[in-house]
């Protein structure tokens, strides 16, 4: 951990609406783990949401809207060369800036397209952030008990993101990773889906609460709120005492004696 | 209860999801394909092949007139007679006047999904004709009257106590829920059909440009007798079937089933070029190829190419959470389900609005994407395709306004901060609202927080600050 | 309006041709190649000298329900062949004397020297068919309970066999019988499908290879399905069983 204040990264963080209305606690978590290992953090406060929930659904033009707000409110940062990296405490979000902004102003808008791009460039995942860029490898978080890592599909299959997470979790002392059947299957979250389809998306959520159980785990990790509400909702309607848990929330997790 | 194909989407879908039986045979099969594959595919370079595979199809894609050219080409000096369709009604017409030309009253099916999307039996047994489908699957589909719930398996969808109540019933088999036994039987039931049919009709895994030879890939060896015993064979292929040499083709072959079912090749790969040659012993005394378009040339033209690569292996089928929960016929009249099916169907329907449903029918997961052998990028389909829903204003009303309302708050910080702030005070009432009154009817609620992440940090900046000076 | 399969075609491929020409690349993603190598890429491996391929072609072969059996030349072979039918057709409840009939290929579409003279002396009544549309012919060879063909290529990594239809080589001998008897010499057996596509490219014969004969069939194992509850039963269509006979043709 450095603290040479020329060297510091800084950091731009995205929280993501999710995060910012539904859990606060888990961008707290995620500026936290950033500062503790020596990011300079900032909130640009303007930042709403990214789009995502309209472009998955069909609405390119009302993600354009968003989509060009958030540009918007990063891009200046970039440009300017005030931060280094913007960091997200989701996969899916992420997913969305590198790689469906491109996509989506691909066609319309030259000037957005760049700037996507060149953002998408210095937009990271929380845990591939830790991992990957500043080296670390244990947050000195601890649990004791039981807990199974569900990987979420954009960060897993867009991003590619799993051993960052899966390493930073073993790392973590006391606690006990359980395997989990079909991990990474998807929970049936999937945005809008979750409500346009909204009985399939329950049964692909009860199957996962299902294989929880099995598991033993009193704690579910995962790097996104959305998947993380939609399988607590489900959890919570079965009568099942495992909860998820975002990632940040539990790798933040210190003892007394050590804190601060 | 069964699902009613002809039902509204989501009919389907509550029909689907409460037919228990279904569901536990869906269940036991998707598992054990998803573990044979992964078994198969990690005794090879699942990469290269992946890579080769795609390149295969991409080549002839690009080059798809002249391939169907040279395949015509060579097809009739084989000794084929070819027929091109521009859609269901020509293919099928075609079919009935060779029936008729030979005075045919039986026929015999290798499955074939291409016949099912032109509605072929229905309109040859309109004729007077008899059709029998004699894939195990197939054949135990036509006995219960429905149709395949999946493109390579069938009768994924039923028990094995279902398919042995249905053998019962309309073959008399004595009561058996050994798969060995009902095998038998059919065997038996189907062995007579083919020594007796006139006409065996089968659809076309890869045509060869450069040879012109006709491929089918099957298990059961229904597939070589349906182009070796009756006198006439008819083969019914989409255009975009066709490929350039014999190693394309047996590269595809092998793609194709190690994917499918994780075998290193199916049981039976037949290649024909044309009917039998002078003085054999058997096969055809007429081949006929159909070159079938029926919506493939639109889809190219409307820019969805990559669908046209698909070659059927079924894979993100298998793999499909959301495919396991519904199954085949959720997906309504369509022999195409699971996500490929999701694109073709209203791809091929040419009309949006008949199948506006099945673009949305996914969780966007990636899966599917992960396991196809020639890499379409099946979410990015589908959300192209979800696009286009909305761009013909398709999509209901009440969403198209929530998103609307959606993005102008996002828009800006203000007006998002204050709703968020609303959403905070309204806490569990928030949950009477639409949507989140459809997400709270088998889900504990998402609570609001009283204050959000922007405010805290606010704060924080605040006790810094006050703390700094 | 009336179907002109003519002008169906004019308007198919116009149109494929109008959009292959515009400007737009077809496919979303534009780094994946659109060039198949010429040379294809084995996707299964197998190597070795001629024994051991032959033994690699048995252990795939007997992997998917198959069986087969090394043996030291042809006339060992022979012997071994007619043995196996008589066994069979005792355990099938032929009676005492009875001649089983085997549906075969003509002798000289079968590997080995001097096997034809070999089997016509063994007791067996080997029926090779002349035209299986005729009705008689056709009731006579649904009745045979063994087939037996030879092959025109094997294939070590996977336990394929290739057979082509012809003159004195029925279809039906490899696909109506329960059994499938397979005479393989080991000369025939290839490591690979690639292997033996490149032969046969390389010596300009694949064409005209896959076009002489109405069929080529490649033939993996015995037929099956798993159509009921993925629960793997053979002979469903086709034969129950495939043997192969391998023997060594080195001189
Ligand atoms: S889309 Fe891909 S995975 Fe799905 S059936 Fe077609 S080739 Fe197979």
């Amino acid at each position: 951990m450095t603290d040479n204040s020329t060297t510091r990264p800084r950091v731009a963080l995205f929280v993501t609406c999710m995060v910012d209305t539904l859990q606060p606690g888990v961008g707290t978590a995620a500026a936290e783990l950033l500062e503790r290992h020596g990011v300079d953090v900032i909130f640009p406060e303007k930042q709403t949401c990214c789009g995502q929930p309209a472009y998955n659904a069909g609405y390119r033009k009302d993600a354009q809207v968003m989509a060009r707000h958030f540009v918007d409110v990063f891009w200046p940062l970039v440009d300017e060369g005030s931060i280094d990296a913007i960091v997200a405490p989701s996969g899916s979000c992420v997913a969305m800036v590198k790689l469906q902004y491109p996509i989506l102003f691909e066609a319309t808008d030259e000037g957005y397209h760049w700037r996507a791009i060149q953002l998408g460039e210095v937009t990271y995942e929380l845990t591939q952030y830790l991992v990957d860029f500043l080296g670390v490898l244990d947050t000195g978080a601890e649990f004791s008990g039981k807990i199974a890592y569900h990987p979420c599909c954009h960060l897993l299959r867009e991003l590619r993101i799993d051993t960052q997470p899966r390493r930073l979790l073993a790392a973590m002392r006391d606690a006990e990773i359980v395997d989990l059947q079909g991990a990474d299957e998807c929970c049936g979250f999937g945005g809008l889906f979750a409500l346009k389809n909204a009985e399939i998306s329950t049964a692909m959520g009860r199957r996962k609460a299902h294989n929880l159980v099995a598991s033993g785990a009193e704690l579910v990790v995962m790097n996104d709120v959305s998947c993380m509400t939609h399988l607590n909702g489900i959890l919570e309607h079965e009568g099942h005492s495992c909860r998820a848990v975002h990632i940040a929330d539990l790798l933040n997790r210190r003892s007394e004696s050590d804190g601060g | 209860m069964a699902v009613d194909v002809g039902a509204p989407y989501a009919t389907r879908v509550r029909q689907a999801l409460a037919d228990d039986g279904m569901r536990t045979a869906l269940d036991r099969a998707t598992g054990h394909l998803k573990e044979r594959r992964d078994r198969a595919m990690a005794e090879i370079d699942e990469r290269r092949l992946r890579d080769e595979a795609g390149a295969v199809r991409r080549y002839a894609i690009e080059r798809l007139p002249d391939l169907l050219e040279q395949l015509e080409a060579n097809l009739i000096a084989n000794g084929c007679h070819v027929h091109w369709a521009r859609d269901a009604a020509e293919a099928v017409g075609v079919v009935l006047e060779i029936a008729r030309e030979h005075e045919v009253g039986d026929v015999v099916k290798s499955k074939s999904m291409v016949t099912e999307e032109i509605g072929l039996n229905e309109a040859l047994e309109r004729s007077g004709i008899d059709v029998v489908e004699t894939d195990l699957g197939e054949f135990i589909v036509q006995l219960a009257g429905e149709s395949p719930s999946h493109i390579l398996a069938p009768v994924i969808h039923k028990r094995v106590e279902d398919i042995a109540e249905i053998f019962r019933i309309r073959l008399n088999t004595p009561r058996t829920t050994s798969p060995a036994a009902l095998c038998a039987a059919a065997r038996r039931e189907l062995r007579n059909e083919f020594l007796v049919a006139d006409m065996g009709i089968s659809g076309c895994n890869f045509a060869i440009a450069e040879t012109g030879t006709i491929c089918v890939i099957t298990n059961e060896g229904n597939g070589r007798m349906v182009t070796s015993l009756p006198r006439v064979y008819v083969a019914i292929a989409g255009i975009e079937k066709v490929v350039r040499s014999a190693e394309d083709a047996v590269l595809l072959w092998q793609a194709a089933t190690r994917n499918a079912t994780g075998q290193n090749v199916s049981v039976y790969f037949s290649m024909s070029s044309g009917p039998r040659r002078r003085g054999d012993t058997d096969g055809p005394e007429e081949m006929h190829v159909i070159l079938l378009d029926n919506g493939r040339s639109r889809i190219l033209e409307r820019g969805y190419a990559d669908a046209a690569l698909c070659i059927r292996c079924g894979a993100c089928i298998d793999i499909c959470p959301v495919y396991r929960e519904i199954g085949g016929h959720a997906y309504g009249r369509t022999p195409y389900s699971g996500p490929i099916g999701a694109v073709l169907t209203p791809l091929l329907d040419y009309d949006i609005h008949a199948a506006r449903d099945l673009p949305f029918a996914s969780s966007l997961c990636g899966a599917c994407r992960d396991v196809c052998p020639v890499k379409i990028d099946l979410p990015r389909l589908l959300l192209d395709l979800r696009s286009v829903v909305v761009e013909r204003g398709a999509s209901p009303v009440g969403e198209r306004a929530a998103i609307r309302a959606y993005s102008t708050v996002m828009r800006r910080p203000a007006p998002y901060r204050a709703l968020a702030r609303l959403a905070g005070w309204l806490g569990p009432l928030a949950g009477l609202l639409p949507p989140l009154s459809t997400w709270k009817r088998d889900r504990g609620l998402p609570r609001f927080a009283a204050r959000r992440f922007g405010a805290l940090w606010r704060e924080r900046v605040r006790d810094e600050e006050g703390a700094a000076g | 309006m009336t179907y002109d399969s003519t002008e169906a075609r004019g308007a198919i491929l116009a149109r494929l041709r109008h959009t292959l020409a515009g400007p737009r690349p077809i496919f979303r993603d534009r780094s994946e190649p659109s060039a198949p190598p010429t040379v294809p890429t084995a996707v299964t491996r197998a190597d070795g000298d001629r024994r051991s391929l032959a033994k690699q072609f048995g252990a795939q072969l007997a992997e998917i329900s198959g069986s087969y059996e090394i043996l030291e030349d042809a006339a060992e072979a022979g012997e071994r062949l007619v043995q196996l039918v008589k066994e069979w057709s005792a355990e099938m409840g032929a009676g005492a004397g009875e001649v089983p009939e085997v549906l075969s290929w003509a002798a000289r579409a079968l590997p080995g020297e001097n096997l034809a003279g070999f089997l016509e002396e063994s007791g067996i009544s080997f029926f090779v068919p002349e035209d299986l549309h005729d009705e008689s012919t056709r009731a006579r060879a649904a009745r045979a309970k063994v087939g037996l063909t030879g092959a025109d290529a094997a294939f070590a990594s996977t336990g394929s066999i290739v057979v082509a239809s012809g003159r004195g080589r029925s279809r039906a001998a490899s696909l109506l019988p329960l059994r499938h008897l397979v005479l393989l010499p080991m000369s025939r057996i290839y490591p690979t499908f690639e292997d033996w596509l490149h032969t046969l490219r390389q010596d300009q014969a694949l064409g005209s290879y896959l076009r002489v004969s109405g069929q080529i069939v490649f033939i993996t194992g015995p037929s099956k399905s798993a159509d009921i509850e993925l629960n793997i039963t053979l002979g469903v269509h086709g034969p129950r069983a495939v043997h192969a006979l391998i023997f060594d043709d080195a001189w």
